[in-house]
């Protein structure tokens, strides 16, 4: 019913829109999220050719732009069609419900007369048969019949939205804009109206723009993000929200508070930097390549090399019922490291059955279970401390060797659960975080200097001459944790694996590393394979959680899928063991 | 600031031509007395004369030479503007600034009092204080003054209290800031615009009213202005003479009024841009 | 402001007029009884009226029973005895206020209907050449007085086109009647109301242009664009009728400045309204008139002030509520 090919629009030299592709069919909605500014309301206003189009008698209510490509509505090119034509689709044809926001209705005109209005305008009918199709519209959004001859500044929110929808619908349009419908409204009132919209837009395509994920997520059938004029994903609703591809659908989800996430909110590195060319979103990627500098990725089927090869492992990756689509040079959120039929087993006795998982690009993962599940077993497989007797370790989708070498080392770094026993305390502080470079060659001893005065830094210790020549011996556990911390950040690393690295700490020193971990992810992309027994704490922040029995992964999921609905009683039961106040 | 707000003033193509055009007559009046020079008031038996070499616009009905008359008739309104568009400035300003920092009842009396004083059109009621006066020009000066500061007031009372809410000077205060300071520093160079707005538009309402008196004849009748050299000439429009009488008077009239009134547009265009402006910073920050 | 408000506003305003115009010849140095009643009445007076005048308004006691004396005749509608003309103030000034009236409410309507229009087409047009021409004109136009306007109406079409007469409303010892009538009385009217509407014109279009380019760019005219509706229809029946809201709120003033400027237009057309009136009073020092005069414009600009109010009220559904 709808396709837009390469859509390009912009107002002077400013771009707003940067080649968009959509579609959009019958019955389905299309919800486009985004932060304020990625261009949303742009879009929506270029479908009833309200933007866009040069139109000198239309005056300045018509915000103007150049645009460029096609957007299609039943074969007929909005972009180019007369004046007059597109007058004629407006309303009968594509009509919206825009934001509720002060002056969305007319002030001086009473509520039935500008619900009335599309009708006798587009002459569908006399005007007192127009009045007559109101009343009945507002009916059937359970406006208030007494306030039919109310002034817009007489009602609330709720009533003005239940307005405005009606007037939307009056003239049965078939494609139908909600532009942040929900916007400005009370919870319980969002709540009703998503209802309402839920019920009454079922005979029309809907393109819903909005920010807010629940609602996208309660209305629609399928999602695209926008970021700065580009699409960066699309796919089922299902799909886009639970497990996003793109790293900024994840940032977006990660920040966005929601009744069903357990982890801490997260942001993502902030910038104002504008790049030229190359991926809209590199500069605050974590992941980036290259390849993204050089060009803009365009949005493709996702391709799920890997994870469509572990499809013997169903819950690492749902299925995808519906084709989605990433603008990613990497193909969306890379699976950074995969552990493929793991197994170990010391006399006879299994302490790892063949096990597989995937830890994604600035993920975390919480392996849990209890001492002697065989936890600590497959963070010394993964990290290369013992040998695996079956399966095999890939990092960015190449096979590792045993024993590790140092390119792994560099990438993927591990933190003790003990700190006291993690560090020499006969090497000054300075020297055992400097030691990794030294170990691996890395830099001249001016800038090696440099790196460790930066990351201690970013752990949050001092950086002076005095400290750096202290030993380790003076430090209390937490600092000692931050110094194991900092050690392991030295060479960069792109996963951290943390054997327990709280449980040795007071609960108060326990939140600040933990806080001190987070902040790492949002700003390196720090992917983390968590290894803890405390469900309580996993569920705080990982993105995911493996619960591990007796060798085997019984269960996996996302965070809060786990902690609300667990279905290995393994794992209710560590639930109800967990830590209750 | 006030060189900024010059700038954005003179973007408008109206300010520019008001200036040009307030140049050129106010260089008119400087050079061309120096070739034709008369007393204004010598009344003479050559009446209703023609342009001619000794007198530029000949000759009026008591035989006085017309143009020596449009030349002090023009100093007259230029010392009425000056004078009205001062005084009332600062009337303005003073009553403004007093009632937006005191609050309360005083605020509160003050502006009852101009709203009181905006029903009737001032114009009205300074004819008929001038009718019983008959004011010389000192006096012409003060009453027109007393009558046109009133929204000039309204509007510095506004934006003082916009700038009196504004956080940093909240800030000044808590850092320590007397109320001298305050006002000096970050009340006064923000009202320098608008004073000056405020000073072109009652110089031109000066000008206007002024001429407007002295149509009706309720000026001093030895003041010599344009507006009674207006009314004068209309009794002979059946003469010829109204080409050098009523037209030069009527267009030095015009155009004065139009190039002030052209300028003031350009200020207060350009005092609403940057206030707008001013919200707009504000509610990005 | 509130209805209450406008009302203690508009008594405070009749009470200051009152006391402005009692005050104004009392604090004249010289005889009081001459600025009260001019010279022309001090020369026609005998001696005994006017020791009766003075008696009758207290002129020998302290100001305060002066004031009382004062208010009591106007409570009577006694507005004093014109001398110069031989009548009594009252019946002079309600001789001439029909052609005021018509003249005013003519020059009201045109310039509001056109200024309006005007302002809407401009704020639509916004930033377009030809737009951008006419509002320089009329910005132009706008800073002139009424007088002037007036003056180069009556030397063009009045004296050197002679398409108008040159004063008056009616032409003098005609028994016209009926259309004839009707057609004289436009025909006088014509010029007057032209030059007096134009000097309205300029306030009003700019009110309405300013009030257009905010409303354009409100969301209720995105939506009537979307709505499919002309642009005729988003310019009139959605941002031009809230453009209309300001215009209606400043009716009152409008009342105000036209009838001030009528004064000065009546004078140069020789209209006989209240300004040819006032015109005359001057003239002949006639001060019971000119008070009369002032008071009776005091009172009507209050009143139309009243009523604009109440037609503001009318037009603006958010008003109602107060």
């Amino acid at each position: 019913m709808l396709q837009i090919h390469d859509l390009h629009l912009s107002f002077g030299d400013k771009e707003i829109l940067k080649g968009i592709d959509l579609e959009l069919n019958k019955g389905e909605i299309l919800a486009v999220v985004g932060e304020s500014g990625a261009g949303k309301t742009t879009l929506g206003l270029s479908l009833g050719g309200l933007i866009g189009r040069e139109n000198p008698a239309a005056g300045r209510c018509q915000k103007g732009g150049q645009a460029k490509g096609r957007i299609l509505f039943q074969g007929q090119n909005i972009l180019s069609l007369p004046e007059e034509e597109l007058r004629k689709l407006r309303w009968n044809k594509i009509s919206f419900v825009f934001q509720n926001v002060p002056n969305a209705l007319n002030p001086v005109l009473p509520i039935l007369e500008q619900v009335a209005e599309p009708y006798w305008v587009h002459e569908l009918g006399t005007r007192s048969r127009a009045k007559e199709r109101a009343r009945k519209m507002l009916e059937q959004v359970h406006f208030p019949q007494a306030k039919n001859l109310n002034y817009p500044h007489e009602l609330s929110g709720g009533e003005i939205q239940r307005a405005l929808i009606a007037m939307a619908l009056i003239n049965e349009p078939e494609l139908l804009v909600l532009d942040e419908p929900t916007a400005s409204l009370d919870p319980l009132t969002r709540r009703e109206i998503a209802k309402l919209l839920t019920k009454v837009t079922q005979n029309c395509a809907v393109l819903l723009i909005t920010h807010d994920l629940s609602l996208a997520s309660v209305l629609s059938t399928r999602v695209a993000v926008l970021y700065k004029g580009r699409i960066l994903e699309e796919g089922s609703t299902e799909k886009v929200l639970q497990t996003p591809q793109h790293p900024y659908m994840r940032a977006l989800l990660r920040s966005y508070p929601h009744m069903s996430t357990s982890k801490d909110l997260q942001s993502i590195n902030l910038t104002l930097e504008e790049p030229l060319q190359g991926c809209a979103f590199r500069p605050r990627c974590s992941q980036a390549i290259e390849a993204c500098a050089r060009s803009s990725p365009p949005l493709l089927e996702f391709n799920l090399s890997l994870g469509a090869k572990l499809k013997e492992n169903p819950a690492a990756q749902r299925p995808l019922n519906i084709a989605s689509k990433v603008a990613c040079h990497r193909g969306g959120i890379i699976p950074y490291l995969v552990a493929h039929r793991l197994a170990k087993h010391y006399d006879q006795n299994f302490a790892l059955q063949e096990t597989s998982f995937i830890i994604f690009e600035g993920e975390t993962v919480a392996l849990v279970g209890q001492s002697g599940s065989g936890k600590s077993t497959l963070a010394k497989l993964i990290i290369g401390l013992e040998k695996a007797d079956q399966g095999k370790v890939l990092l960015e989708e190449e096979k590792v060797p045993f024993p590790r070498d140092q390119k792994f080392l560099r990438r993927v770094q591990i933190i003790f659960q003990n700190p006291y026993e993690a560090v020499n305390p006969k090497m000054t502080i300075g020297e055992i975080v400097e030691e990794p470079l030294v170990i691996q060659k890395i830099g001249q001893e001016k800038d090696r200097q440099d790196k460790v005065l930066r990351v201690l830094e970013e752990v949050g210790l001092p950086k002076s001459d005095a400290f750096l020549q202290s030993y380790p011996g003076t430090l209390s556990g937490g600092e000692l944790q931050r110094l194991v911390i900092a050690r392991s950040l030295i060479l960069e690393p792109k996963l951290l694996v943390a054997d327990e690295p709280t449980s040795a700490l007071d609960a108060l020193v326990q939140a600040r590393i933990l806080k001190l971990l987070m902040e790492l992810q949002e700003k390196r992309g720090l992917g983390m394979l968590f290894i803890t027994h405390d469900i309580a704490l996993a569920r705080k922040i990982a993105d995911r959680i493996l619960v591990i029995e007796n060798g085997v992964i019984v269960e996996q999921g996302l965070s809060w899928e786990i902690i609300t609905r667990p279905r290995h009683p393994y794992t209710k039961r560590l639930i109800e063991a967990a830590a209750a106040i | 600031m006030l060189y900024k707000f010059w700038q954005e003033a003179l973007e408008y193509k109206e300010t520019i031509i008001g200036i040009i055009l307030g140049v050129i007559l106010l260089s008119l009046f400087v050079i061309l007395p120096l070739f034709f020079t008369a007393n204004p008031y010598q009344t003479s038996l050559n009446i209703f004369s023609p342009p001619n070499s000794k007198s530029l616009l000949g000759t009026n009905d008591v035989g006085q030479d017309i143009f020596s008359r449009l030349i002090v008739g023009g100093q007259n309104s230029l010392r009425v503007a000056l004078g009205v568009g001062i005084f009332s400035t600062f009337l303005a300003v003073g009553i403004g600034v007093w009632s937006a920092l005191a609050g309360g009842l005083i605020d509160n009396l003050l502006m009852r009092m101009v709203d009181i004083l905006l029903v009737i059109p001032n114009i009205i009621i300074i004819i008929i204080i001038s009718a019983y006066v008959s004011p010389t020009i000192l006096l012409e000066i003060i009453i027109i003054s007393l009558f046109t500061w009133l929204v000039g007031a309204r509007v510095v009372r506004a934006q003082v209290l916009s700038i009196k809410e504004r956080t940093y000077v909240y800030a000044a205060a808590l850092f320590g800031a007397g109320p001298f300071y305050l006002f000096l520093k970050h009340l006064l160079p923000e009202l320098i615009p608008l004073m000056l707005t405020l000073l072109l538009q009652g110089m031109r309402r000066a000008v206007f009213i002024e001429a407007g008196l002295a149509f009706i004849g309720v000026v001093n009748p030895n003041v010599i202005s344009w507006g009674s050299m207006i009314s004068q000439s209309l009794n002979y429009y059946y003469l010829d003479v109204w080409k050098w009488w009523l037209l030069p008077t009527a267009g030095a009239l015009s155009l004065s009024l139009i190039s002030l009134t052209l300028i003031g547009y350009g200020l207060e265009e350009a005092l609403i841009s940057s206030s707008e402006r001013g919200k707009t910073i504000a509610a990005d920050s | 402001m509130k209805q209450r408000e406008k009302l203690f506003t508009y008594v405070a305003t009749l009470l200051f007029i009152i006391i402005l115009n009692f005050l104004l010849p009392r604090l004249m140095p010289g005889d009081p009884f001459l600025a009260i009643y001019g010279e022309e009445a001090a020369l026609t007076l005998s001696a005994e009226t006017k020791q009766e005048l003075i008696a009758q308004m207290s002129l020998d006691k302290p100001l305060w029973i002066q004031f009382g004396a004062y208010l009591h005749s106007l409570f009577r509608g006694d507005l004093g005895y014109s001398y110069a003309l031989n009548a009594p103030v009252s019946s002079v000034i309600a001789g001439v206020l029909p052609w005021s009236a018509l003249l005013v409410g003519s020059a009201l309507i045109l310039s509001t209907l056109l200024g309006f229009v005007l302002g809407v087409e401009s704020g639509w047009r916004k930033g377009s050449r030809s737009e951008k021409l006419i509002l320089f004109s009329i910005i132009g136009i706008s800073g002139l007085p009424s007088f002037l306007i007036g003056v180069i109406f009556l030397l063009f079409f009045a004296a050197q086109l002679d398409w108008f007469p040159l004063g008056g409303a009616l032409t003098p010892y005609s028994d016209f009647t009926g259309l004839t009538l009707l057609q004289d009385i436009l025909k006088h009217l014509f010029l007057p109301a032209m030059a007096l509407s134009l000097t309205q014109l300029s306030e009003i279009l700019l009110l309405t242009r300013a009030s257009m380019l905010t409303n354009l760019s409100s969301p209720y005219v995105h939506t009537a664009a979307a709505k499919g509706l002309k642009p005729l229809g988003i310019r009139y029946r959605h941002a031009g009728r809230n453009s209309l809201l300001p215009v209606s709120a400043r009716l009152g003033v409008s009342v105000g400045s036209a009838l001030a400027g009528s004064l000065f237009i009546e004078i140069v057309f020789a209209y006989p309204g209240m300004g040819d009136l006032l015109h005359q009073a001057l003239l002949n020092r006639d001060y019971p008139l000119l008070q009369g005069i002032f008071l009776t414009i005091a009172v009507t600009i209050i009143l139309a002030n009243f009523l604009a109010d109440k037609i503001a009220w009318r037009i603006d559904p958010r008003m109602r509520e107060e």
